[in-house]
């Protein structure tokens, strides 16, 4: 089950990270089928939870460096192939059945999706489409989306964590906005990285970021974090003001949503002291 | 390839990460001013001069510090254990020549490795020795941000 649960995450970000090099329709319906995976993880975490089994968010490094998104495709298939094998490790039938079913027809469906050649995502030109940035914008551009792809993987998975273990209404709605804005950030940026050619799977998170003690302090440093974040998207807004109009509002817009997740965050924290 | 190519290839695809369930040590390097921390494990082949046969890292903290783990557990892999100690005391010998925020982060990722190593000799004398853990000396903050903390 341990094995099967660390192969669906991995499934997840292969889908997830295939979808950012898609320049088709072909990226929202591997975001979709991303979404499924993820569901499936929470529900085999859940499973855990309920046997009293301890497991982890540790996964392998996943490769996605291909030059045709076939690649990754036939990737994404040989590692549905490998978690039908293992779908029998978990005893909650109506979990695996499920699975199976959207697992047969996603590989049927990801099999006809058409050939793109995706090269461009990983070719580390840095360059971005109808923008013309400086060196430091360029610099600064970068360092930003490598440190906030991993960040917003981490949030997603430290507030499905919370999630996974809280029982309290309050606090889980809180948890699952936070949740659903690291996705729109992560798409959003995974989807710059791709198109500036330096697209790389996020590493895997250590144990003790997640499975903290205190949650208090957790949302007290997690407020300091997006003050942080803050911060750091207006000094990057500032940086590429002059290369880009587009750039610079986006990322006052990111800005911005930061604010509502420090709001959640003091409500948050309130609701537990 | 060019350096900056290498280093963008270390970003997007950083080398050894994660855990070594096989291990027989493991080290920490802690920055003990933000909480980032690093952490090496090896397996390693008995004899005068162990060999460091396999190594990998997990870490809390920037995307330097993941560049500098890549680097140094890629040049570290397969040396003995005199090799990796040269190679710890190149890089801590080169602190004072990078930006203090590079240097922090490269001073963690080689006091980890001196702590996995230590830590393994410690235990050839007694199997319950803990791991080692060591705090880093330079302090991370960049330079502009200092003046201006001292003028507010």
């Amino acid at each position: 089950m341990k094995v099967l649960f660390k192969e669906v995450h991995e499934l997840f970000l292969a889908t997830q990270f295939t979808g950012f090099m898609s320049k088709t329709t072909s990226r929202h319906v591997l975001y979709e089928y991303a979404n499924i995976f993820f569901r499936h993880l929470t529900w085999l975490e859940n499973d855990f939870i309920k046997r009293g089994e301890d497991y982890t968010y540790s996964v392998e490094q996943v490769p996605i460096k291909v030059t045709h998104i076939s690649h990754m495709y036939k990737n994404i298939i040989d590692r549905i192939d490998s978690i039908e094998s293992k779908l029998n490790s978990c005893k909650d039938t109506d979990i695996t059945f499920r699975m199976l079913s959207d697992l047969i027809y996603i590989k049927s469906s990801i099999e006809k999706l058409p050939e793109e050649s995706v090269a461009s995502a990983f070719d580390t030109k840095r360059e971005y489409p109808n923008v013309e940035l400086t060196d430091k914008a360029r610099d600064a551009l970068t360092i930003f989306l490598f440190e906030e792809t991993y960040k917003e993987y981490e949030l997603i998975m430290v507030y499905n964590y919370s999630k996974a273990h809280s029982s309290d209404a309050f606090l889980n709605r809180i948890f699952q906005i936070l949740i659903d804005e690291s996705f729109f950030h992560l798409r959003s940026f995974g989807e710059m990285m791709a198109d500036m050619g330096i697209l790389g799977v996020p590493r895997s998170i250590m144990e003790e970021v997640y499975k903290f003690d205190d949650l208090e302090q957790f949302l007290k440093d997690g407020i300091q974090e997006e003050i942080g974040a803050k911060e750091e998207c207006k000094r990057l807004a500032e940086a590429v003001s002059s290369s880009s109009e587009y750039f610079a509002s986006f990322f006052t817009f990111i800005n911005n949503q930061e604010n509502y997740h420090i709001a959640l965050m003091q409500e948050a924290l309130e609701h537990i002291q | 390839m060019n350096a900056d190519a290498q280093l963008m290839e270390h970003m997007m695809n950083p080398q050894n990460y994660g855990e070594l369930e096989d291990n027989n040590a493991t080290g920490m390097g802690k920055n003990p001013l933000n909480g980032e921390k690093v952490a090496i494990y090896l397996k390693v082949k008995e004899g005068e001069d162990p060999i460091i046969e396999d190594i990998r890292f997990q870490a809390i903290g920037c995307t330097t510090t993941i560049v500098a783990g890549s680097i140094i557990t890629s040049e570290a892999k397969g040396v003995t254990f005199s090799r990796a100690e040269e190679l710890i005391a190149i890089t801590l010998g080169m602190l004072d020549n990078v930006p203090p925020e590079d240097a922090a982060c490269s001073e963690m990722v080689a006091l980890a490795l001196k702590a996995a190593i230590d830590t393994y000799t410690a235990r050839q004398k007694d199997s319950d020795f803990p791991m080692i853990s060591y705090k880093i000396s330079t302090d991370c903050t960049p330079k502009e941000e200092k003046i201006n903390e001292s003028t507010i």
